[in-house]
């Protein structure tokens, strides 16, 4: 499945109305808020295709996920959005993560935790909040907000340590950059080892890592942020979507596809975006001097030029 | 105090909706903190041990109640199990501290829930340390979820 889809989701009484964009959406926040009901929505009318109060207007079919045989009822769903409710286990284990690999749906899945087997984005995690009311049927309307993306700096930033996700080129690009001003740049090698990392350094810090996939770590890191206020977060979706925005290579074509790139991501075939900026860099770049290799770095990237280009991406990050 | 354990636990009870479903009594609902605790959380009011009041979903029974709440009330009675409190959101935060205030109790947390500004106390058995706000609780918690 790709591109953008709406869901609204209604009975007399409630409305829900929101977007999913990627293949994989989380839902949390406050109790009472609705999440349970939504899905409950989506069971009610699924499982009474003859007649049901709830309407599920979408240009996908909806189905919910849960119980001892969620694995065989996936292997039957198919281009399909899939909602998952909290409560089931299985959503945290290794054998879920495997299972939607290469499937063609979208995931809607209810949880607080982070769910360290799979690459979801930190743009998809959303709260859900009461609009009001809507119609002469005094019906709640609710839709989505994003959980994170308010806390934006408006000032310039200039850290003293960079801390990367990246082992690789992305590691060997800021390390390269830091290093011209003195700035100390470490790999977390993982971005599992960033909380540790971040809390162990002195200074003021940042953490960089691919929003794409960095969905998982965001509650413990957002709420290290709160409580310190020496540690800052850089999400871009990846270092090869950097690499891509920077402008290096003027094909029309991927500025079309940076603006809408749900319309181009197949999720079966792309787990989490960063896959696919990484895919389209090697494409785009190849046979080029800047052909792209995510082991090594090419050192054309550390030229003058290519470095100015990327790191004027990273809009209030001074790097020096 | 509130004790928490961090991070997956196997003898803690995952889903504390399908928990209550056949554990909850009459008399919880109607009990007075209970009843408070439903009008703060859900914005609703407990009509009868059966019967709670809406304000969006109607007349709705307990089963109904949001998962934070119900989750809340297991806490609150079931004293001696553990339950998964990541099915709470930091609206139930105040009232985990509520009813551990009273006696001792153990959760088990998967995320870092907000226990606000004000000073608390909180027994994270991961590391056995007490901790009384957020910042000392996310440097150790932190590196459980």
């Amino acid at each position: 499945m790709k591109g953008i889809h709406k869901i609204s989701v209604r009975a007399k009484r409630i409305r829900f109305d929101f977007t999913v964009r990627r293949n994989i959406t989380v839902i949390r926040g406050d109790s009472a808020t609705g999440k349970t009901t939504l899905v409950d929505m989506i069971r009610q009318h699924i499982n009474n295709p003859s007649g049901s109060p709830v309407e599920v207007v979408c240009d996908k079919t909806c189905y919910v996920l849960e119980g001892a045989l969620w694995e065989s009822e996936l292997g039957a769903i198919h281009d399909g959005i899939v909602f998952i409710d909290e409560g089931n286990a299985f959503v945290s284990s290794r054998d879920f993560a495997a299972a939607i690999q290469n499937t063609d749906n979208y995931y809607v899945i209810v949880t607080r935790e982070g769910l360290n087997n799979l690459a979801y984005s930190t743009e998809e995690i959303y709260g859900i909040h009461s609009a009001g009311k809507y119609g002469s049927l005094q019906q709640t309307y609710n839709e989505f907000y994003r959980i994170y993306g308010e806390d934006v700096y408006t000032s310039s930033l200039r850290p003293d340590v960079v801390i990367t996700e990246d082992t690789n080129s992305g590691y060997e690009f800021f390390s390269s950059v830091c290093g011209r001003n003195g700035t100390k740049c470490e790999s977390a090698q993982g971005k599992s080892n960033m909380f540790r990392l971040a809390q162990q350094s002195q200074g003021h810090v940042l953490l960089v890592a691919d929003g794409a996939a960095f969905g998982p770590q965001m509650d413990r890191i957002m709420k290290l942020i709160g409580e310190n206020h020496t540690v800052s977060l850089y999400v871009p979706e990846s270092f090869e979507w950097l690499i891509l925005k920077s402008g290096l290579f003027s094909d029309h074509r991927v500025g079309t596809i940076l603006k809408n790139p749900a319309d181009y991501i197949e999720s079966s075939q792309y787990l989490s975006w960063e896959r696919f900026f990484t895919a389209l860099l090697v494409r785009e770049s190849h046979g080029t001097y800047l052909e792209y290799n995510k082991r090594k770095l090419n050192p054309n990237y550390l030229k003058k030029n290519a470095i100015e280009r990327i790191i004027a991406v990273m809009d209030k990050i001074d790097l020096g | 105090m509130l004790n928490i354990y961090f991070g997956p636990m196997e003898e803690a009870v995952y889903n504390t909706a399908a928990y209550f479903q056949y554990d909850y009594e009459d008399g919880w609902i109607t009990n007075p903190e209970v009843r408070e605790m439903i009008r703060d959380v859900d914005q609703s009011v407990v009509l009868d041990s059966g019967v709670i009041d809406s304000p969006v979903l109607g007349k709705i029974p307990p089963v109904q109640l949001s998962g934070g709440v119900k989750t809340l009330i297991l806490v609150k009675f079931e004293k001696d199990k553990i339950f998964n409190a990541s099915t709470c959101g930091d609206n139930c935060a105040k009232w985990l501290l509520k009813i551990a205030d009273q006696e001792d109790r153990t959760i088990n947390l998967r995320h870092l829930m907000d226990f606000g500004k004000d000073r608390f106390t909180i027994r994270i058995l991961n590391t056995n340390e007490i901790v009384h706000s957020m910042k000392e609780l996310v440097s150790i918690a932190g590196n459980f979820v």
